[in-house]
């Protein structure tokens, strides 16, 4: 969800006609909203927000990433409120549609659910639209369209377990027992392996405070699914956070290579090769990271530190100052700033 | 600032982008924010509640554990209560369960028996019928299971269960062994329900059993991540804990039971950490199903095929976990028919941060989870136990009831916003499949507690359904209504005589106003304890029902034109053979 929501969110930087004095505390506070969204600290982030908003209510930025956070927060209504202002400030959009669908959905609107995510279905904003269109059939009584849906979102997210237990029951209420056995199976089976993953990196994290990185190794290699890009880099990230980088450079190569469009795969392989010096190696995964989320303070300052590292000014430059734009109070990005501003003025 | 000294600032201050949320704690908890309370429909609500136990007689407290702490899990599950009348004198009596404490017997703790004196108050007859017991008691479920005329107990708990043959003087007898239910090793036995599964006209018994607990080898509070809330250490489980199966015991007809576990299907599901039990016929095909909730673990419907076989159906039924299919911390099973269509819906409770959820009966063993759309998502403060669905206001449409209390007393000091004691929660059916939370119904609705179980019936003979609770380490609760509008009620006691005499296991429909409701008579209900054998029916301004009644064994029977505000008897085959005008 979130990550849609951002591509909104650029869209309509362009557009955006922003106070010039206040344009730094408003990408500041958009900024660290962003990170806190990403920590899944809904209430926080949502504070952020509204203080961008108090600084420019016209800027439909803030609006629509609050209405994210007011939705992850349940505060459906007010999402609804914060959503239309979007509207009303940046026109129609695909994404607006997607997120009035899920709120109709939310509030058991099922005919206005049904007819904006059956709009934006063929051209989905988020690979969970067919998903909640189906979700909406099923509850409206047509179980035969929500079977329909179900089923394409089955194909889309074929390792999402909710999506099989609803397809199951969907099959299960229009009497097709047989398929209905198939989904519960592949529901028992993606609910086991999302439980095992939870087990699993429950040993793993343990096993990596308290014993040998070798040790941990083997009880960590577990998670190794070359076929699981979520669950490559939930074990790199738990690699990287016990320190051990050079365990954490597999399964996060791989976890790239299964699904390019990670965020959270291209990020910590960046900063996995970072914190091994490999700074050159750094470069590519985090231009990636930025280029998806380029809001994300953590990836666009390691981004404007490996092109420092490595010699790169002129690319830091620019880099270092959108790090300090998102977060104005890292008194260290400032400094290196001034630094590298002051060896441009002497060339 | 060198470019080493910002690799160094870098290198302490990055970190990897989060993918999956780290999973706190060892219950099942799905961090749900509760949903915007909608504008109050303004609409009077004719019950008020005040909490009278301690001037009925109701003064000892329920020893569960210690107070301030709860450092293992069999400490902070609590126990069950039950409104019987076992004594035959057409009042209710209370059945109050105990725990004790790990570091040795506390005086005076012991389940408690208390005679009805008729006037409001009780007096404890403990000694005097023979049930002083000390332990950890858990669940109750009342049936007379010898057909004597008499209601008997059966008690689960650890490390043994218990069954009290009541011998009809005012005596119980503990028989748990010459019965045949006395089991190998230590189990922690917690839902039980009396229940005629195979329809000959004797109750069997089906037990669930919570987990495998020695208070030697539970790992230590705080020891890891199961072990451990909110960032406060607090005592294991149940996940990172091994799981029991049910088991299911046949009435041999001779006062002793067979282990009919393996045989009859029960044993075919994986260990789950069961709880409450309740059984009633959900499909309306004449066989009485059983519906366990579990903690943590998918809950379990065991459909009754009708010839002495049990298939697991939880998951095509749509009972076994919420709608995006998660399992929940299942604790409380309520059995009404919140809608009034007609069938038997089913509301269980949870743990904090998550919904209680209400399921409507779709029919042919089919539920929706109807939870969200019936206004139940504005309310997931406080981890929920007992519970029913049941009319409080005598308007004709069943209300919705559950208490709370916390697992982690240690929790609080951290977090306020989950504090060891909390309210009840109410909420008033406004029909058509919407539901209200009332934060104020009288002053015992808003005093907090850390509650457990709870059991529904009108103790005081007045035509409204009283409340009766179990508070942790406090003298339970007692919850007088006092009903002021107009609506209407109609009690119904049935008595089997093919069927088994409690009539466990039937279900009775009235009709009333242009409005349909369905109740079925269980032995078991809310969080491991047991209501008022006597049907409640709030029949609004109706002042007249017609009643359908389908046994036990399956006969049928019709009683047209009861009117309103009585109690009357019917015995199976016989028709209604008393009636009883309460006093003003």
């Amino acid at each position: 969800m979130i990550r849609f929501g951002l591509c909104l969110f650029m869209l309509l930087a362009t557009g955006a006609c922003l106070l010039q004095s206040q344009q730094p505390e408003i990408e500041a506070h958009l900024g660290k909203g962003t990170q806190l969204m990403q920590q899944e600290l809904f209430e926080a982030a949502a504070g952020e927000f509204e203080q961008a908003l108090a600084l420019n209510p016209s800027d439909p930025r803030p609006h629509f990433q609050y209405a994210i956070c007011l939705l992850s927060l349940g505060r459906n209504e007010e999402a609804r409120r914060q959503f239309e202002q979007v509207r009303q400030l940046g026109g129609e959009s695909r994404y607006l549609t997607y997120y009035f669908g899920r709120l109709d959905l939310l509030s058991n609107d099922y005919v206005s659910a049904i007819r904006r995510l059956g709009s934006v279905v063929e051209d989905p904003p988020s690979r969970d639209t067919a998903f909640h269109l189906g979700v909406a059939y099923v509850s409206s009584g047509d179980v035969s369209a929500g079977i329909k849906y179900l089923e394409r979102a089955a194909k889309l997210l074929p390792r999402d377990y909710r999506v099989h237990y609803r397809l199951a029951r969907a099959y299960s209420s229009a009497g097709r027992e047989q398929e209905a056995a198939h989904e519960f199976n592949l529901y028992n089976q993606f609910r086991d392996e999302h439980k095992n993953t939870e087990t699993e990196a429950r040993a793993c994290t343990s096993a990596l405070h308290s014993q040998s990185i070798q040790n941990a190794h083997d009880v960590c290699h577990r998670m190794f699914d070359p076929n699981d890009p979520e669950k490559l880099t939930l074990l790199g990230q738990l690699f990287g956070d016990a320190g051990a980088f050079t365990e954490a450079l597999d399964p996060l190569k791989r976890a790239v290579q299964l699904d390019p469009k990670s965020f959270e795969a291209w990020h910590n392989l960046g900063v996995t090769y970072f914190r091994l010096q490999r700074y050159t190696d750094a470069r590519a995964p985090l231009e990636t990271a930025v280029a998806l989320r380029p809001e994300f303070y953590g990836s666009v300052v390691l981004l404007g530190a490996t092109l420092y590292m490595v010699g790169d000014d002129d690319a830091a430059l620019p880099v270092l100052e959108q790090a300090h734009r998102l977060n104005p109070a890292d008194a260290q990005t400032t400094e290196i700033l001034e630094k590298l501003r002051a060896g441009r003025q002497k060339q | 600032m060198t470019r080493r000294d910002f690799l160094t600032m870098l290198a302490a201050g990055t970190a990897g982008a989060r993918l999956l949320r780290a999973q706190e704690g060892g219950m099942a908890t799905r961090g749900v924010r509760p949903q915007p309370r909608g504008k109050p429909s303004g609409l009077p609500f004719h019950a008020r509640f005040t909490d009278v136990a301690a001037q009925a007689g109701l003064r000892a407290p329920i020893i569960y554990g210690p107070v301030d702490r709860m450092d293992y899990i069999l400490e902070s599950m609590g126990c069950g209560v039950a409104f019987l009348d076992y004594d035959n004198d057409g009042w209710l009596d209370i059945f109050l369960l105990s725990g004790t404490r790990r570091a040795g017997p506390v005086e005076g703790a012991s389940n408690r028996l208390y005679k009805n004196n008729r006037d409001g108050t009780f007096t404890d007859v403990t000694a005097k019928a023979g049930l002083t017991r000390q332990g950890w008691a858990c669940g109750v479920t009342v049936g007379d299971y010898n057909n004597d005329g008499f209601e008997d107990l059966f008690i689960t708990g650890w490390p043994q269960n218990i069954l009290y043959r009541n011998n009809g003087d005012g005596t119980f007898s503990e028989v748990t062994e010459n019965a045949g239910l006395l089991h190998p090793g230590n189990r922690w036995g917690t839902g039980c329900t009396w229940v005629d599964y195979d329809r000959d006209g004797h109750l069997d018994l089906f037990v669930a059993n919570y987990l495998v607990f020695d208070f030697d080898k539970i790992p230590s509070t705080g020891k890891d991540p199961a072990c451990n809330f909110k960032g406060v250490p607090v005592n294991c489980g149940p996940r990172g804990l091994v799981g029991e199966r049910p088991m299911l015991y046949r009435n041999n007809g001779d006062g002793t039971f067979t282990d009919i576990t393996a045989r009859s299907g029960v044993a075919a599901v994986p260990p789950v950490y069961g709880l409450t039990a309740v059984a009633a016929d959900l499909d309306g095909d004449g066989w009485q199903e059983i519906y366990v909730a579990c903690d943590s673990t998918p809950s379990l419907l065991f459909h009754n095929r009708g010839d002495g076989i049990f298939t697991e159906q939880g998951l095509q039924s749509g009972l076994a976990v919420n709608e995006d299919g998660r399992e929940q911390a299942g604790m409380g099973i309520a059995i009404g028919d919140c809608d009034n269509d007609g069938r038997l819906d089913v509301l269980k409770t949870h743990f904090a941060e998550d919904t209680a959820a209400l399921f409507r009966n779709m029919g042919h063993l089919n539920f929706e989870d109807v939870t969200l759309r019936s206004g139940l998502g504005v309310e997931t403060r406080h981890v929920s136990w007992g519970n029913g669905i049941t009319d409080l206001d005598n308007d004709g449409l069943p209300d919705l009831f559950w208490v709370t209390g916390s697992t982690f007393p240690e929790v609080e000091r951290k977090h306020p916003e989950f504090p060891h004691k909390s309210p009840r929660v109410l909420f008033r059916n406004l029909g058509g499949g919407k539901f209200e939370e009332l934060l104020e119904a009288g002053p015992a609705i808003a005093e907090p507690h850390a509650s457990r179980g709870v059991a529904f019936g009108d103790f005081d003979n007045d035509g409204d359904l009283d409340i009766l609770i179990m508070n942790m380490n406090e003298p339970p609760s007692l919850l007088r209504n006092d009903v002021t509008g107009r609506g209407h009620w109609l009690k119904v006691k049935l008595v089997g005589t093919k069927s088994n005499i409690s009539a466990i296991g039937a279900v009775v429909t009235a009709v009333y106003g242009g409005r349909k409701q369905v109740q079925a008579v269980l032995a078991s209900s809310g969080y491991l304890s047991c209501n008022d054998r006597r049907l409640h029916f709030g029949l609004g301004a109706a002042m007249a029902a017609d009643l359908e009644i389908a046994w036990p064994n399956g006969a049928r029977e019709q009683v047209k034109g009861l009117p309103a505000d009585q109690f009357v008897t019917v015995k199976e085959g016989a028709g209604v053979v008393a009636r009883e005008r309460f006093r003003a």
